[in-house]
């Protein structure tokens, strides 16, 4: 793949618009809450696009690619069994805690409905968590523009990186929120016209429904076992691992995202957030999956010559594909230079969004649940705005760090992500409990993420799939690491949940009066009397799910 | 506090005047398994989105 003049042209203006965006917003910058926090004023249509957008880095666009050419249309279970009920959930029923108990961050919640050892516990996984995925995210990006455009792997990441932290330093959180938007809608302007023209060349839904086989084009009908379908996951496996523990961890659990509808205007828009976000998020599958699946059809299909359309990617030097790179071999056999350029730099959009979201996401939990609450206390405010501002450079640099060490060190890498996939899962446990059972209490949420994350430790080492794991030995065999992952997800989540429960019988309860705010039934929630019926959750999230229902039926 | 609608509406314009002209200098650009001008198709909705945003930022500007 080659790029003309115009490409660059294009990379350009989006470079000088970003920082821009950045240059301008600095000056609303003068305490650590409007550098981490954006004070708490930025419009809801904008913080609903930044939701998801943070959500939707390069390795998200490149792998729902990926997932699309090598599972089908099942990869849409993300989105409509994962992603969109998570996000109705946060937004209805979890968000009045969070933005209600002015807690400042996730782990911020935690330390005050729980106690300082929990928070810790949070803060220092999630921050390590997130550096290590910019980092891994930063090293796919480096990796994927040396194999199509032969750019230096060192200088991809570097630029890439230095633009990331000049417009963080400059503008913090909001600057980061805001280009998120703009990211976003280049995402869909560079990837929604090659979805069209995948979809039209390879006869449209009908033509691809012809081509593949049937288990590729159906979401549900070969749920029934894990052999059936190409994914190697049981219906239950599907609905309890990821439906509910592992979207429902990430979504409502993982500060990232959370910090997006925290940096709302007010309680009525930040509970609306997730909900607008779910929007356009339910129709992303068209744009990040549809062209993966599309791509296997054409690779069937011949042109005049008698050579087929398209060939699916291989790993250099081997027979076996390399899903990674659907995404951009169709790029370069579907744009021309000019619309190559919107799709490279809408691939660069999605990188520094997941990145940004990381690196803005990391000061903050540093900053506040670490650097205040363990090292200095009760400093001015303009120092924490420093140290606000110092820690974005040094997370970006560990993050560049962690790229490198990717680059080399591949396996760690591997087990690192998956250890990232199911994370959250206890998690979900103490948050749940935490907010709608008064009783549970500080010792009990604790001992449970401790419990949750050996019984996740013990299952990944206790069990095989596709030749992974087992470090303990093999008590039983999964039929793919998708299986594994979900079910992982599992245990943790219901040992964590048992634990809480028995262990916050055995202690002291905290008293009520201590909890308004943080709990169910002691948090008054408002109804937004005299809004208007779309502005208001409840009316909204019945809409989002008659949608999303007609879409899991229709693809069925 | 910065309206974003202005430089994202800025920003999609630029970019669909640059590809709308692409599209016109040079109508036959293609990709190996493109059949129609795609520059000049998204050139134009770039565009109409780009002038959609700003629309709003000034009515939302005047109605201040």
């Amino acid at each position: 793949m080659k790029l003309a003049a115009v490409d660059y042209v294009i990379l350009a203006t989006y470079f000088a618009f970003v920082l821009g965006i950045g240059w301008i917003l600095r000056k609303k910058v003068s305490t650590s809450g409007d550098f981490l926090l954006s004070g708490r004023s930025v419009p809801v249509w904008i913080t609903s696009l930044a939701f998801i957008a943070a959500n939707l880095g390069a390795q998200e666009l490149i792998g729902m690619a990926a997932s699309g050419a090598k599972y089908g249309i099942m990869t849409a279970h993300f989105y409509w069994v994962g992603a969109i009920p998570a996000m109705l959930f946060m937004g209805i029923f979890m968000m009045p805690f969070y933005y209600g108990s002015k807690a400042r961050s996730v782990p911020e919640y935690l330390k005050l409905r729980f106690d300082e050892k929990t928070r810790g516990f949070n803060a220092f996984t999630f921050a390590v968590m997130t550096i290590f995925s910019s980092g891994i995210s930063m090293y796919a990006l480096g990796l994927l523009l040396h194999l199509v455009l032969n750019w230096d792997f060192s200088t991809s990441v570097l630029a890439s990186a230095a633009i990331v932290l000049a417009y963080t330093y400059l503008g913090g959180l909001t600057s980061a929120i805001y280009n998120e938007v703009l990211q976003f809608f280049l995402i869909v302007a560079g990837f929604a016209p090659l979805a069209i023209l995948a979809c039209a060349k390879a006869g449209g839904w009908h033509g691809i429904v012809s081509r593949l086989p049937a288990n590729m084009t159906h979401s549900w009908r070969y749920m029934g076992s894990s052999s059936q379908n190409p994914m190697g996951v049981e219906l239950f496996g599907m609905v309890a691992g990821l439906g509910f523990v592992l979207s429902f961890g990430y979504w409502c659990t993982n500060f990232l995202v959370v910090q997006r509808a925290m940096a709302a205007d007010s309680m009525s828009a930040a509970r609306r957030t997730p909900l607008i976000g779910t929007i356009p998020k339910m129709f992303l599958p068209f744009i990040v999956i549809l062209p993966g699946i599309a791509a296997v059809a054409l690779a069937k299909m011949a042109g005049a010559d008698g050579s087929h359309l398209y060939d699916l990617p291989l790993k250099v030097g081997s027979n076996v594909k390399d899903y990674d790179q659907v995404l951009t071999t169709l790029m370069a056999r579907f744009y021309p230079a000019g619309m190559l350029g919107v799709g490279l730099t809408g691939l660069m959009a999605s990188f520094m969004s997941g990145m940004a979201g990381n690196v803005t996401a990391f000061n903050t939990v540093f900053t506040y649940d670490i650097y205040q609450s363990y090292i200095r206390k009760g400093a001015p405010d303009s120092h924490y705005l420093k140290v606000g501002r110092m820690t974005t450079i040094v997370g970006v640099a560990l993050s560049i760090g962690a790229a490198y060490l990717a680059h080399y060190y591949n396996n760690i890498m591997d087990l690192l992500q998956f250890v990232f996939g199911f994370v959250n899962a206890p998690l979900l446990a103490t948050f749940l409990l935490g907010m709608f059972w008064k009783r549970t209490t500080a010792h009990g949420a604790f001992s449970g993420l401790v419990g949750g994350t050996i019984a996740a430790s013990l299952t990944w080492g206790l069990t095989v799939a596709e030749g992974k794991g087992g470090v303990f030995g093999t008590a039983y065999t999964f039929p793919s690491v998708m299986a594994q992952n979900f079910w992982i997800a599992i245990f943790a989540f219901s040992t964590c949940f048992l634990v809480t429960i028995v262990v916050s019988m055995m202690s002291a309860p905290r008293p009520e009066k201590d909890l308004e705010g943080l709990v169910y039934g002691l948090t008054k929630v408002p109804h937004d009397e005299g809004a208007k019926w779309y502005q208001r959750p409840a009316p909204l999230a019945i809409c989002v799910s008659a949608l999303v229902i007609f879409l899991n039926i229709w693809f069925a | 506090m910065l309206d974003l609608r202005v430089p994202s509406g800025l920003f999609f314009s630029i970019l669909g005047v640059v590809l709308v002209g692409l599209g016109i200098l040079a109508p036959d650009l293609r990709a190996p398994l493109t059949d129609i001008n795609i520059n000049l198709y998204s050139g134009l909705s770039m565009l109409a989105f780009g002038a959609f945003l700003l629309l709003m930022a000034r009515r939302a500007s005047r109605a201040r």
